[in-house]
């Protein structure tokens, strides 16, 4: 597909896939050299965006996010705002205030989340790239689900200037694309510096030169729970990396069982408060009824306009950081992923990465997703959450396929600012996988 | 009694605390923001360092341990002009603890915290139904300052408040002219239970807040009826306090950290940073350095630091009796004259003319006139006349009421009498300052 008949189908394929929240209403492509969406929670001035929230609708940003002012300068063109989990609340994208974005591989199952849209556009259009956010594994989830290659970077490599939060410790903006090769060549588009984000502010330099991996560690808490199709994929995937000259070890890492409780307890405490904000004044919705005092017309407009999963893990967040129980939950959990992170750097000493499957099914039919209590698709989530946790970068990529033809994934979590042994063995292995790709009629 | 404060002082930075909008009014609402400081989702803080700086500052004139490493909080609660529902603010690790302030260089009372934060916006009530929000103020810097309840008067409270608020002026430069609210939430503990007023504005109402607070509890304490924890606010009109809500718990802000800010190491900095005299602890060492009266150093510092610090330079280059006949006679008593003409004294040329008296090259008649007519612009020989006028007119005065003399002696108030009589006689052609500081002059030299 040629820039011109992307731009040219490019409402047709939204329809049928519904990748996209709001798209370009200029279809010519000018003078730019590619095409990219990000995610609908990275702000843009030509197209609203509500990251997945009714709450938000009609909110047209004064501001580019720093990534998407980044892209643009490259000269890329941005064509959509990708359909998400609302605020990145969720595994399948199903949680939305809007449309819900359908596997390219089969329309009836998910494409995974929070960032599902975005990878649900780099499954679908050929020779593009999007840009996802990860808070627990929204970039690697869908990545996987979608059978693309997708990164989520150190905490802290790109600035999240213009990024409409989740969890401000947590939340990393990275690459999902096709090719192995523009990972690395995006990533270092939005890598960088920027004063507007202080958390930025501290990176070393990004290195893009090829680094082999030479080892990998499989953690044996990462391969339990899989589905069997799951761990067919990747002891094949294994033997396949072992052929490459990439040593493999099982290790012990105890401490990725408590990730998880860690991490909802840090990702709610810091959503909640991020989550106040939206009040129906200022911007998105204000048509809440104007004859109540004022915080019965916030529980209004907070009520008809925030889903079912935002409001959860409103009172979950609120929950924890209740007087009383915030040093037993919050500063507990803060606890927790220091530990975590004590087990990666253990580990990581003398292996270039973790690996464990990206995760533990493919992706399910919706069906199946609406029968799901909230618990089991938070659970879901253990293979990705405890990197996200701990602040390291990794990587998914497609390893194989199920009986359905659904793709499976597989993650590596290298060290901190170690993003560069990660798109070696990405790009290592895209040389010798088979990637299926979906039929895509449109 | 036991009396607390927690008081909001604006820290003088040039644009806010997390953006780059300026600090200075503006007439028109709304119109120093930006997506930071109206919390548009996308937006997040940066830290201006001057404020930390100014905090540290602070810190140090009031005895505080420094922390060496600070950081940030989020207090959620939600009200219109909170722009983000989160108030940025310190919980844990503040600027700096455990402080100590002595009032009138005396009685110690003692600092819990002071931590930094930012100013919400306002919201302003236009009828029954509707209110309107300004967002100019909002991110505005400012430092809190939380006491112990070592208060033991409203009246305590005010003048503690003035004079912290005054060093702390002095501390940051803050121009004299310059309009700066101090507000406060005091609380107050007659019996047993500690009642909150909120959001008193300015010295003088938290006394008179205060005050009526403590009527109220003793009335009630008198009627054997049960005082509520709770929080009041004042209403100055009416001089009562009016409840706004009981507390049962302590107040639910549900506290985290705040993520988008980092963890700021300032051990380093907060060495580095040298806090001159504060006016307070100028006045307690001039006083015991050079023997004389706290009311005359406190007259000096108060009327300008310059004016003290000409004080000392006399005191050193002559002898402290030159600094108390000159610099706290004529210079002094005119000093505020020189100010509103808008000029500043040139300390060589005062020192010029003590000089020439020192070295017996004028008598003392005439270098007072030199330093007025200096001062207040007048000419020498009509500022000779008036001097002399006015010199004749209240030696007069002193034949007819010989008592103000030894009046003078218990109490320098005295003095004053000779201000009516003077002011019948001229017409208010001299300024009451100017005839009290003749009139000392005279009385004194009458002992």
């Amino acid at each position: 597909m040629s820039m011109d008949s992307t731009l040219r189908d490019l409402k047709r394929i939204n329809e049928k896939y519904r990748m996209f929240h709001a798209m370009t209403e200029d279809l010519e492509p000018g003078d730019s050299s590619f095409l990219f969406s990000v995610k609908d929670n990275l702000t843009s001035k030509d197209m609203e965006t509500c990251a997945g929230s009714r709450i938000l609708e009609g909110y047209h940003p004064a501001f580019d996010a720093a990534s998407v002012e980044k892209m643009r300068l490259a000269g890329g063109k941005l064509i959509g705002k990708a359909n998400m989990d609302e605020f990145g609340f969720g595994t399948f994208s199903t949680n939305s205030g809007f449309e819900i974005p359908r596997n390219p591989y089969d329309l009836d199952r998910a494409c995974g989340g929070s960032s599902g849209g975005s990878a649900c556009a780099a499954s679908v259009i050929e020779d593009h790239v999007s840009l996802g956010v990860s808070t627990g594994g929204s970039i690697c989830c869908p990545a996987s689900f979608c059978g693309v290659y997708g990164i989520a970077p150190t905490y802290g490599r790109v600035s999240r200037f213009g990024l409409i939060d989740y969890g401000n410790s947590l939340d990393k903006i990275g690459v999902i694309s096709q090719k192995a090769a523009d990972l690395k060549k995006f990533m270092e588009v939005i890598a960088g510096r920027d004063e507007r984000d202080p958390t930025s502010m501290v990176q070393p330099e990004f290195n893009t030169a090829y680094r082999k991996m030479k080892s990998v560690a499989v953690p044996k808490e990462g391969i339990e729970g899989l589905s069997k199709e799951v761990e067919k994929a990747f002891n094949d995937a294994l033997e396949q990396l072992k052929s490459m000259g990439v040593d493999v070890d099982y290790v012990d890492m105890p401490s990725l069982r408590y990730a998880m409780p860690a991490y909802y307890v840090l990702a709610t405490s810091e959503a909640s408060t991020n989550l106040a904000r939206y009040v129906g004044m200022r911007y998105g919705h204000q048509d809440g009824d104007h004859t109540l005092k004022f915080d019965d017309y916030f529980t209004d407009v907070r009520t008809r306009y925030f889903g079912d999963e935002a409001k959860r893990r409103i009172l979950l967040g609120t929950f924890t950081r209740m007087a009383g129980f915030g040093g037993r939950h919050y500063a507990k959990a803060r606890e927790v992923r220091q530990v975590v992170i004590n087990d990666y750097k253990k580990v990581l000493a003398d292996h270039d990465a973790v690996l464990a499957p990206t995760m533990p099914f493919t992706a399910p039919k919706f069906d199946d997703i609406s029968k799901m209590s909230a618990l089991d698709s938070y659970k879901a989530d253990y293979l990705t959450v405890p990197a996200n946790l701990a602040g390291t970068p990794h990587l998914s990529v497609p390893c194989g396929y199920d009986s359905d033809g659904m793709p499976v994934g597989m993650q590596f979590v290298a060290d901190h600012w170690n993003e560069d042994v990660l798109f070696s063995i990405a790009e290592d292995w895209e040389k010798q996988f088979d990637l299926r790709r979906p039929e895509v009629s449109i | 009694m036991k009396i607390g404060l927690e008081c909001h002082v604006q820290l003088p930075t040039k644009s806010k605390m997390f953006c780059s909008c300026p600090t200075e009014e503006c007439e028109f609402p709304n119109t120093h923001v930006c997506p930071t400081c109206l919390g548009m989702p996308g937006s997040r803080p940066v830290l201006n360092r001057q404020v930390l700086v100014y905090g540290i500052m602070i810190a140090k004139m009031l005895n505080c341990e420094v922390n060496d490493t600070t950081w940030f909080a989020r207090k959620t609660y939600f009200y219109p002009d909170m722009s983000k529902s989160v108030q940025i603010t310190q919980y844990d690790n503040p600027i700096g603890e455990r402080g100590v302030y002595y009032l009138d260089g005396k009685k110690p009372i003692r600092i819990t915290r002071i931590h930094i934060e930012e100013d919400p916006g306002k919201t302003k009530r236009t009828s029954d139904l509707t209110s309107l929000v300004d967002y100019n103020r909002s991110g505005i810097p400012l430092a809190e300052i939380v006491t112990e309840p070592d208060i033991a008067t409203p009246a305590e409270a005010r003048q503690f408040l003035t004079q912290m608020i005054g060093d702390i002026r002095h501390l940051l430069n803050i121009p004299d002219d310059l309009e700066w609210v101090v507000k406060c939430d005091c609380n107050i503990s007659v019996g047993t239970e500690r009642v909150e007023i909120k959001n008193v504005n300015g010295m003088k109402h938290a006394e008179k807040a205060l005050h009526a607070e403590m009527v109220r509890q003793i009335a009630m304490i008198k009627a054997k009826k049960k005082i509520l924890r709770e929080t009041r606010r004042y209403d100055p009109e009416r001089d009562v306090t009016i409840g706004v809500r009981v507390k049962e718990f302590e107040d639910q802000y549900g506290y985290i950290d705040e993520p988008d800010l980092g963890i700021y190491h300032i051990k380093d900095l907060a060495d580095s940073i040298k806090i001159s005299e504060s006016p307070q602890n100028m006045v307690l060492r001039m006083s015991s350095q050079y023997k004389i009266d706290q009311k005359m150093a406190k007259q000096l510092v108060n009327t300008s630091m310059d004016l003290a610090g000409l004080f000392e330079d006399v005191a050193k280059e002559f002898d402290t009796a030159s600094a108390v006949k000159w610099v706290a006679g004529p210079v002094s008593a005119s000093w505020r004259a020189m100010e509103d003409r808008g000029e500043t004294p040139d300390m060589e040329k005062l020192k010029g003319f003590i000089r020439s008296f020192t070295e017996g090259k004028v008598t003392d008649t005439q270098c007072a006139i030199d330093i007025k007519s200096y001062m207040t612009g007048v000419d020498a020989s009509a500022a000779m006349e008036e001097s002399a006028g006015l010199e004749s007119l209240i030696n007069e005065f002193l034949d007819k009421n010989p008592k103000i003399v030894t009046d003078y002696q218990k109490n320098d108030k005295a003095a004053n009498q000779v201000i009516g009589y003077v002011m019948k006689q001229t017409g208010g052609k001299y300024s009451s300052s100017e005839v009290v500081e003749t009139a000392k002059k005279l009385i004194e030299a009458r002992f």
